[in-house]
């Protein structure tokens, strides 16, 4: 019904929209691009601790909206209660318009859901597809059709006579993605689609997602790679402790630390934590310095200046260096900076 | 016209269940006990009675492998993952349960349409009242229903593969050999043997089955289907009740 047609320009469309934690502008259901609108939505699954503490956010129609966060961040409870398979303990939730505690079926009609962990039927890669749609009513001769078309479009053309539990882990997230396009679907749902894919089929299978949503479909994508989000994604949301920490286009996202550059170094010997402190005290307020070991990441604005305390502290200190690199700002670094806030909220301006 | 979605959830779990290691155990493996059993033991100078005996009560025997399969389809789609991606899409969780239920019944009309056909073979005889063909019906359909709730609620109470395997074993074989399946209640069995004899579904299954197939149907056995019907309704709505509150989300 939705995924042919719509054509849509890639990367740019959306305008920004900046949430932390506090509930929407746009009243429920007066919108008519948001797919998804959540309020304030909180979940527990023990009745003290937060899987989701107060999220808000909207996903447009014909976007890729990316969850970013560190495992048991809240993410998959996120898609959770998207999907209909928990209903969220506090806050508001539309999907499609609809409320999931309702009207669950009739959203689960309408979108697809890919999920983390391994789901298939014991049987083969053609019977997986067959039985899936057979499950979402396709007439025999389309059911047909788009298996074909979408055995050879996720290159599992030769693997279609073989058991889905046989197959490698990256076979087996593609089958469980083709899988999912048997059916329409006005937003697909896609739970760390490409873990445990080497870097050729991660490419593959994310350019299949991409080609589907140039025909319009909208995607909920949660990760923790952050490249792929970036490939992917027309907005990203960063979330921590079940707290959404920003949102916004990824342009804007890497603009928050405007012309600031990243330096990554590595040092051997000497005293690791010594130096970093003397280094965060000497770079003052205009740098952020994110150490791990003998390794930090620096973001700092006068990149120039920074490298010379560097050079300056290190032989005083007894340190050796091994490794520095001044970069441009990626999304990486963006989401170090906010994680690494602990929790507190960040929005762009 | 596309199929409503019990169909189709019942299609599905057709589909994936008859692979020829599940068909042996389900049907290849009574079956076997009917040949060997049942025409063992008639070779043994007791001509074809042990066999005309054993065949209802094996016929019954499949409502107990028909719940299995229930239960078994569940604990592999929880396993698996397919449980909650089905229940991510059209379908809801009590259609789930409904459609494992149906195809259950249908896996214990099968087994028991194959075992009187394998028994047919054998002594050449089958009943000709149509109202035993509807006791029997019945009886398997009622049982299929009842032991299929008990693996269900079995299967979403207990998270260990192994415990759920062990329980599975152990419950085929108390309620298969404490029944009238293979032999006839004895006076001298011990009371605690006894009670557990009559105690057992199964028993009432066999002996309505056994009554319908041998044409002597007894008030006993009505009474003793009523009361697997009230059980039935219970065992139901135990496992309608647990599964519903259980988690079935992925992690």
């Amino acid at each position: 019904m939705v995924i042919a047609g719509e054509h849509r320009l890639w990367r740019g469309r959306c305008s920004s929209e900046i949430v932390s934690g506090g509930p929407s502008h746009l009243p429920l259901g007066e919108t008519n691009d948001a797919v998804v609108l959540a309020e304030n939505l909180r979940h527990t699954y023990d009745g003290r601790h937060y899987a989701l503490d107060g999220v808000s956010f909207t996903v447009r129609r014909g976007e890729v909206f990316g969850l970013l966060g560190r495992n048991g961040a809240g993410k998959s409870t996120l898609i959770k209660a998207m999907t209909t398979l928990i209903q969220a303990s506090e806050g508001r939730l539309r999907v499609l318009g609809l409320d999931p505690t309702r009207d669950g079926q009739r959203i689960r009609r309408r979108i697809g859901v890919v999920q983390q962990a391994e789901s298939f039927d014991f049987t083969t890669v053609q019977g997986n597809l067959d039985v899936y749609g057979i499950l979402w009513g396709l007439p025999k001769e389309e059911r047909v059709r788009r298996r074909e078309r979408l055995l050879g479009q996720f290159g599992l053309d030769e693997l279609r006579k073989r058991r889905a539990f046989d197959l490698s882990g990256g076979q087996k997230r593609r089958v469980q993605v083709a899988r999912e396009f048997m059916h329409d679907m006005e937003i697909l749902f896609l739970d760390e689609p490409t873990v445990g894919l080497d870097v050729v089929m991660r490419r593959q299978l994310l350019d299949s997602v991409r080609d589907q949503v140039r025909r319009g479909l909208t995607v909920v994508f949660t990760t923790h790679n952050l490249e792929e989000a970036d490939y992917l994604c027309d907005r990203v949301a960063v979330i921590e402790s079940g707290k959404i920490l920003m949102l916004d286009t990824l342009e804007k996202l890497k603009r928050l630390y405007g012309g600031k550059k990243t330096i990554d170094l590595t040092i051997s010997d000497g005293d690791p934590p010594r130096f970093f402190g003397a280094l965060t005290a000497a770079l003052g307020a205009g740098a952020t310095v994110t150490s791990n070991g003998m390794s930090a990441v620096i973001l700092t604005d006068d990149p120039k200046g920074a490298l010379a305390k560097i050079v300056e502290l290190s032989p005083a200190l007894g340190v050796q260096l091994e490794w520095l690199n001044v970069r441009k700002n990626t999304l990486e670094d963006v989401f170090l900076h906010s994680v690494g806030h602990g929790g507190e909220s960040i929005a762009s301006a | 016209m596309p199929l409503p979605n019990l169909l189709r959830l019942v299609y599905r779990n057709i589909k994936v269940n008859t692979d020829p290691g599940s068909l042996i155990i389900l049907i290849g493996l009574p079956g076997m006990y009917l040949v060997f059993f049942g025409y063992g033991f008639s070779a043994g100078g007791s001509g074809t009675v042990y066999l005309a005996f054993l065949t209802p009560g094996i016929m019954s025997f499949q409502s107990v492998m028909a719940g299995t399969v229930g239960g078994s389809m569940l604990w592999a789609d929880r396993r698996w993952g397919m449980l909650a991606q089905l229940l991510s899409g059209p379908f809801t969780r009590l259609q789930y349960l409904l459609g494992i239920l149906l195809t259950s019944m249908l896996f214990g009309l099968g087994g028991a349409a194959v075992m009187l056909a394998v028994a047919f073979s054998l002594l050449h005889s089958l009943p000709t009242d149509p109202v035993a063909y509807g006791v029997i019906f019945g009886s398997i359909v009622v049982g299929s229903i009842f032991f299929g709730s008990l693996m269900l609620l079995i299967s979403a109470l207990v998270k260990s593969n192994t415990a759920y395997n062990s329980i599975q074993i152990l419950m085929i074989f108390i309620v298969n050999f404490a029944s009238t399946v293979f032999y006839p209640l004895s006076a001298g069995l011990p009371v605690v043997l006894k009670a557990l004899f009559n105690a057992n579904p199964l028993t009432y299954i066999a002996d309505a089955v056994r009554g319908a197939y041998q044409g002597h149907l007894t008030a006993l056995d009505v009474y003793q289907l009523l009361i697997l019907g009230a059980e039935t309704a219970i065992a139901l709505f135990l496992a309608i009740r647990s599964y519903m509150r259980s988690d079935v989300s992925y992690e």
